[in-house]
């Protein structure tokens, strides 16, 4: 993404860039042995010191006032050296947009308002999965106003560091389903242990059961869907983000092995089909960069059919970052496939990041549906 | 039929030969494979409930957490089933099960997982190395030793080294080690060879009891002076370093072996350039015809695993698809998700496919020609196994019966022959391979949060299956294997592995 034109965006990319490589660059695949390993959190609390939390959020409300662009910006940048710190940039900022699409302002400032270090200021979500897939939880109204929880729900990202939830659950009696506000040190709600993942192992999830655990409602009653798909539509960007993030470490990495490293008598940079491989590699990551760079400049313009660009960015890049990845451990060989180096971790993560906002296939069949169905154009 | 007197039609690619693997096999093939094969099948399924799906998490979960942790309770109860010694021929010691039978039986145990395949298979790698010097006398003594360790019930395992930390594509192919910067030196001295160096990523190294060695004399002219030597563990000046972190297969160990003034007598030489130098073909052709004896059936092996975790992937997918609702119906009955099921089904039914030609090939012209042949087959097969010891073992002992198999083999085989074996099994192994990572992919993607997780398998289908794509040769190597062997050799001027430093 070219941030060059504005100096505050190439500020922020230069910080992003002393951020990583001075706190994630040696760290990352420490980190990564999560739960083996501590949670980073001395790395996230002077991410939050550095303003990358909170970074689209409203500086009325101590937010960093700045534009999906920058986000997308942040996001790319730190995932070249660790994508897990951007699954929970990613997944934070994603459960504030929520909140920001319901208009629900003294929800979004009570969360916001919320004294504690970086792990307590964080929102859990579960990032992985569109509530309209299917929706576990079940809310019971109670007195005054407010509901209690019941069910359990799978793969929570931040559930087991965070101090808030943002849930989705159907209402009894009602269709469709709403988003709550929940306390995690509240009763009735018991965390499992870390779920082991595939990849952005350090942005970690857990399992809930929840068994009256008091709740607050966001915004109004059934419109879920609603806030989500407005939500998932800013932040489709910003998955495309992480994705490239990921594609440029491969293609950094890759290169600079195959100049290094040397078979049938020079370098494997000059066998032709390594080179073919490092060409589709190349020229996926600068096909990325332009698509999110668009998408994150159409976000923050409202262009015309915005929300389309977003969701096809998301589902482009992420799969490009999928067969990139592959690619970059190839190009290693079985360097490539240890945890030694980085190839093996981005091709994890990269998986992973792909399946932030849901189910693949069925993304792809919602964004055709709103063609079919007249709302946007293809 | 006008062209009935026209054979060169039928010589023209692809050949006839090629293309009829299967055709020329079946008629040729004892019935008694047939019933060999669905015991085999029927045990691997057995063992695959019983013991490989109940414990795969745990191992690979166990060696996440304990790197140095090695999987020998796995190891005694795959021995104790006799898989190690199955396809040994019984005229060694073995079951004599026909060895393209094993090919099922990894496709199975990889379905479930494929390190514990791997901790099965590769120990056939080995074997496949020492069988491929045919050195009677050694194969004899060190597979008699894998079934004694299965009567004793202390598992006697075979590894194969060869790759080094800078030459790991390059060892594979004699036109491209005659460039390369091989360290594992094996110099002559009075009665065996000294070895230094120090071998990487070899699959079972720490579990193996013996590790077939390729070093070379001269490290200048590599290609020329290829020792392929077996060594033991416990041998002085021979060593395990560390075991590798990979991100997959965790549960079968990928182990540095470190040689430091290692003695090998001339006793546990399988072959060298002073045995191969009697040989029909220049030493370093021969060199290449033994790599391709065993990378033909290893390769063919390497293409049954790429199966085997193409259709665990799909098991994993289905069965989620037919527990889960998406969007308020079952994930079975939304045509998309049957349709994605129908492409995996369609590509492990293909990368099976594969692998079955490429060991009609090797039946055909490679590694198991005589051991198909049906007086051998059932002369062994039938043949009381004291009766064998005392009549036939003997002979294996004696050196003209290492000269007339290495006549047989080396000297009887045509070059059509070696390309026919060497293609198929490369054009496997990066079709199965490949198939393999494409069904955990699609596996993942269908299942979405639930195919990240550790504890729904699929995403561990995925890491494992991408190793497949990189050891036996690089899936780039065998694509250009092939073009070698299958393509290149018909289009004049086209050569392989020699690309002008201009090209790129």
């Amino acid at each position: 993404m070219s941030a060059k034109a504005d100096p505050e965006l190439s500020m922020l990319c230069e910080m992003a860039h002393q951020f990583a490589g001075g706190e994630l660059a040696d760290t990352c695949q420490e980190n990564d042995r999560f739960p083996l390993a501590p949670v980073f959190s001395g790395v996230l609390e002077k991410a939050r010191e550095v303003g990358f939390f909170d970074l689209t959020m409203p500086e009325e409300l101590e937010g960093g006032g700045m534009d999906m662009v920058a986000l997308c910006l942040a996001l790319q940048t730190l995932c070249r050296y660790d994508a897990s710190i951007g699954g929970v940039v990613f997944t934070d900022a994603l459960a504030k947009e929520i909140l920001v699409a319901s208009a629900d302002a003294a929800a979004l400032t009570d969360v916001l308002s919320r004294e504690g270090d970086a792990l307590q200021s964080l929102i859990a979500f579960p990032s992985y999965r569109d509530p309209s897939e299917a929706t576990s939880l079940t809310a019971v109204a109670a007195d005054g106003g407010s509901y209690t929880l019941i069910g359990d729900i799978e793969s929570v990202v931040l559930a087991g560091i965070a101090s808030t939830l943002v849930l989705p659950a159907a209402i009894e009696g009602q269709d469709g389903y709403s988003f709550f506000t929940i306390d995690l040190s509240g009763s009735g709600i018991t965390v499992s242990s870390p779920v082991v993942c595939l990849g952005l192992r350090a942005c970690p999830a857990a399992d809930l059961s929840l068994d009256g655990a008091a709740a607050r409602l966001v915004g109004k009653a059934g419109e879920g869907a609603k806030y989500f798909d407005a939500a998932a539509a800013r932040m489709g960007a910003a998955a495309a983000a992480m994705s490239l993030g990921i594609m440029k470490g491969s293609f950094e990495e890759a290169l600079e092995y195959a100049r290094q490293r040397r078979q049938g008598g020079r370098e494997i940079v000059n066998w032709s089909e390594v080179r073919r491989i490092l060409a589709d590699m190349a020229v996926k990551t600068r096909v990325a960069d332009m698509l999110v760079f668009e998408a994150g400049c159409a976000v923050e313009e409202k262009e015309k059919e915005w929300e389309q660009s977003s969701r096809a960015a998301s589902l482009v890049v992420g799969q490009m970052a999928c067969e990139m990845t592959e690619d970059g451990i190839q190009v290693l060989g079985g360097n490539g496939y240890m945890e030694d180096y980085g190839q093996e971790k981005r091709f994890r993560d990269a998986r992973q990041a792909q399946t932030l906002l849901g189910l693949v296939p069925r993304r792809k069949l919602e964004y055709v549906r709103r063609v079919v169905d007249g709302e946007s154009e293809y | 039929m006008q062209a009935r007197g026209n054979p060169a039609l039928l010589e023209r690619e692809p050949r006839f030969e090629d293309i009829t693997c299967s055709l020329a096999s079946v008629p040729k093939l004892p019935r008694a494979v047939i019933r060999e094969t669905r015991d085999v099948v029927r045990d691997a399924r057995d063992f695959n409930d019983r013991v490989v799906k109940p414990r795969a998490l745990e191992l690979d979960s166990r060696k996440r957490e304990e790197p140095d942790y090695l999987p020998w309770d796995f190891v005694e109860e795959a021995n104790r089933r006799g898989y190690y010694s199955m396809c040994i021929p019984k005229l060694f010691g073995g079951h004599g099960i026909n060895m393209p039978a094993l090919a099922y039986f990894l496709e199975e145990i990889s379905s479930g997982c494929s390190a514990m395949s791997n901790l099965i298979g590769v120990h056939y790698l080995g074997i496949a190395t020492l069988c491929g010097s045919f050195n009677l006398r050694l194969m004899n003594r060190l597979m008699r030793d894998v079934a004694e360790g299965e009567r004793t019930g202390k598992p006697c395992l075979i590894s194969l080294a060869i790759t080094e930390p800078g030459a790991g594509t390059d060892v594979e192919e004699m036109d491209l080690i005659s460039r390369a910067k091989v360290t594992c030196h094996a110099k002559r001295v009075a009665g065996g060879y000294l070895v230094n160096g120090t071998k990487i990523f070899i699959s079972n190294g720490h579990l193996s009891t013996w590790h077939m060695v390729i070093g070379y004399s001269d490290l200048d002219k590599p290609e020329e002076n290829t020792v392929l030597m077996a060594v033991k563990t416990g041998d002085k000046g021979f060593s395990f370093g560390r075991q590798e972190h990979k991100m997959g297969q965790k549960g079968c160990p990928a182990s540095e072996l470190i040689f430091e003034d290692c003695f090998v007598p001339d006793e546990n030489v399988a072959i060298d350039d002073e045995q191969a130098k009697n040989f029909k073909r220049p030493i370093k052709e021969t060199n290449m015809q033994l790599i391709d004896y065993v990378l033909s059936a290893s390769r063919a092996g390497v293409g049954a695993f790429g199966t085997g975790v193409a259709r665990g992937a799909y098991e994993e997918a289905l069965k989620f698809a037919s527990e889960t609702e998406v969007g308020g119906s079952l994930l079975i009955n939304q045509e998309w998700a049957q349709c994605m099921l129908a492409e995996m089904y369609k590509n492990v039914a293909l990368a099976r496919l594969s692998y079955i030609e490429s060991n009609y090939a090797n039946g055909l012209h490679g590694m198991f020609k005589l051991l198909q042949w049906k007086p051998v087959f059932y002369l062994q097969k039938y043949m009381p196994q004291k009766m064998v010891d005392a009549v036939l073992a003997p002979f294996c002992d004696m050196k003209i019966a290492t000269t007339l198999f290495r006549k047989f083999y080396f000297d009887m085989q045509k070059t059509n022959e070696s390309q026919c074996t060497s293609g198929w099994a490369s054009l496997s192994k990066f079709a199965a391979t490949d198939a393999g990572i494409k069904n955990c992919q699609m596996a993942v993607e269908m299942m979405g949060q639930s195919g990240l997780r550790h504890d729904c398998r699929a995403e561990k289908h995925l890491r494992d299956s991408k190793l497949l794509q990189i050891y036996e040769g690089t899936n780039q190597l065998n694509r250009i294997n092939l073009f070698k062997n299958l393509i290149g050799r018909s289009v004049p001027g086209a050569h392989a592995f020699e690309e002008g430093e201009g090209t790129s």
